[in-house]
């Protein structure tokens, strides 16, 4: 099994994917912390909230606006979802599944590669992300005259919950992909549902919340704070199950799926 | 001599089609086996069951015993040369042969030994988006070998190459089964294959029309010669033709071919019954000739040749001689 995630490994850093998608993560993180600087002298209105900064400051300083800004990249977990799902898709996409089966003839050995292999770079494109946060966030952060030491001291509250979700959210986008191997169909419904659809079913039905995949991943986000009770998510480990259980579920039934298919 | 694939009674249904009918056939150790029929006729099927590719219907495909899933290390037993479209376009050629080592367990020395073996060294970091047809198809013959495995199986390899690659993909062949191996090819064209393959396995509508040696099969070709004639008055010479046992079939509208028929026989037989004569050519039967007649008579439902024969299925062999 490490040769072939190995092989995956290989597979994924010669394509342009992951490039890309980290590409795109880290723009939208440096977007993100532009917006908390920007958002001092009472942009957070009249009752002085302060999400990011409080009013009368220039930059975050309780500890719950540093932990926003050193978890600012967290939503960069729908691009690790779609570096699962780009994972197994570009195999069907440029056939390249077909010698990918001759090397491994076992499907569902084929598709455990490709879950094991994404969720480690999707834990690993929350740590550069993470990484990117700190120097980028905490530079900007000291120049204005902000604690770095005091950002740094949030960064166990908020890391390892954002690495394992990344690496959750991997491992759907793969179980995802083995059920739908048209690449194109694959990315529409996973936008869809995550932007759009998730969105309206929790507006509609308020208890589906933390059964959904993204209240699952928050709770399980919550790793090292154990706070998502009080917003009536699941704790963190029944998050991560739950998380876990529909990325597994759907690659299983893809490798059902998959080992009756002729690849012709 | 053991037999390194064995497929008994494969069947394969896609929907409404049977792709494969109730197909037996062995490929020897050491020998070249040509697995040949028209496009459409299942070779393609037949070969990504045996790989796993392709799930069987009814009968088994199997080396040794055994099926490529079942196998221990596939890619060190069995190198299979597919169709030529099987990269990332944006890959190198050298990194997608080291993806398919590191994943077999193979050392990745074998990588620069493939690619100088099958002359891509050059161009080695080059992305396979760039490559010709023919470099992909050779890319596709190093990923095959790069298990060294002792079978080989391909698909219509001589697609894309230049008559250069082609002789040089001949010559490998037969220096793999020199080396014991069994070497697997298909093709839709016998002429292609005549100086390569010991065997030939003959398919028609998925179904086995022959299983045999090339020399077996030439032996027939000899005996399939027959005379082309031309002539105005074809109809004088179908009614001269239908009173005496033999075969001839149209080939145009001023054209017959009568099979097994010789000059020396034709010639007294034209003067005799005052036949005016165009054209007289004695034809030397070609194994293409026997293997278009194999297929294509195979079917008597399917047409197929722009003649239709006289006396059904093409004959082998002529009455007269």
């Amino acid at each position: 099994m490490i040769a072939l995630v190995r092989s995956e490994w290989l597979k994924m850093r010669t394509t342009a994917v992951p490039w890309v998608l980290t590409g795109i993560a880290l723009v939208i993180n440096g977007l993100l912390i532009l917006v908390i600087f920007l958002s001092h002298d009472g942009r957070n209105g009249p009752n002085g909230g302060g999400a990011f900064v409080s009013p009368g400051y220039t930059v975050p300083h309780t500890a719950q606006q540093l932990r926003n800004l050193v978890g600012s990249g967290f939503q960069g977990y729908i691009l690790a979802l779609l570096l699962g799902v780009l994972c197994i898709t570009t195999e069907f996409r440029h056939k390249t599944v077909t010698t990918s089966f001759l090397v491994t003839p076992h499907r569902p050995r084929f598709v455990a590669g490709k879950l094991i292999t994404s969720a480690l770079l999707g834990a690993g494109l929350a740590v550069i992300m993470l990484a990117a946060t700190v120097i980028g966030g905490g530079l900007t952060l000291s120049a204005r005259g902000g604690s770095f030491s005091d950002m740094i001291h949030q960064l166990p509250a908020v890391a390892p919950g954002m690495i394992l979700v990344f690496a959750l959210f991997a491992i759907l986008g793969v179980g995802i992909g083995s059920l739908l191997t048209n690449q194109v169909a694959a990315i529409i419904v996973t936008l869809g549902w995550f932007i759009i659809l998730e969105g309206i079913l929790v507006q509609l039905v308020h208890s589906a919340e933390k059964w959904v995949p993204t209240g699952a991943a928050t709770a399980a986000s919550n790793l090292t704070r154990g706070r998502a009770v009080d917003f009536g998510l699941f704790n963190w480990w029944q998050g991560t199950l739950l998380m876990l259980a529909y990325g597994l579920l759907f690659a299983g039934v893809g490798s059902i799926i998959l080992t009756r298919r002729d690849i012709t | 001599m053991p037999s390194a694939i064995e497929v008994h009674g494969l069947s394969k249904q896609f929907g409404s089609v049977r792709a494969v009918d109730d197909l037996t056939f062995e490929v020897p150790e050491g020998r070249v086996t040509g697995f040949l029929g028209p496009n459409g006729s299942g070779k393609t099927t037949t070969l990504r069951i045996l790989l796993g590719l392709v799930s069987a219907s009814g009968g088994t495909a199997t080396f040794g015993g055994r099926r490529y899933a079942n196998l221990d290390h596939p890619v060190h037993r069995v190198g299979a040369v597919l169709e030529a479209t099987s990269f990332h376009p944006s890959r190198r050629a050298e990194d997608h042969l080291k993806s398919v080592a590191i994943g077999a367990l193979i050392p990745l020395s074998r990588v620069d030994e493939t690619l100088d073996l099958v002359g891509l060294s050059d161009v080695a970091r080059r992305r396979v988006g760039k490559f010709s047809l023919g470099m992909r198809q050779r890319l596709q013959l190093a990923t095959a070998l790069l298990g060294d495995p002792e079978i080989l199986i391909f698909d219509e390899p001589s697609n894309g190459l230049d008559p250069q690659g082609i002789q040089w993909l001949r010559t490998f062949i037969r220096h793999q089964a020199s080396l014991g191996h069994a070497v697997l090819v298909s093709s839709h064209l016998l002429s292609e294959m005549e100086e390569t393959v010991d065997d030939v396995v003959i398919v028609s509508h998925g179904r086995l029309v022959l299983q045999t040696t090339l020399a077996d099969l030439a032996q027939r070709a000899g005996t399939s010669t027959g005379m082309r004639i031309r002539s105005p008055e074809l109809a004088r010479l179908t009614a001269a033709l239908a009173t005496i046992p033999v075969a001839y079939r149209q080939v145009a509208a001023d054209t017959l071919v009568i099979d097994g028929a010789t000059p020396e026989w034709f010639g007294p037989f034209a003067a005799q019954h005052r036949i005016i004569l165009y054209e007289l050519v004695h034809e030397r039967g070609s194994l293409e000739d026997v293997f278009l007649s194999l297929t294509h008579g195979f079917d008597a439902a399917n047409p197929g040749l722009a003649y239709g024969t006289h006396t059904g299925p093409a004959p082998m062999s002529g009455g007269l001689a």
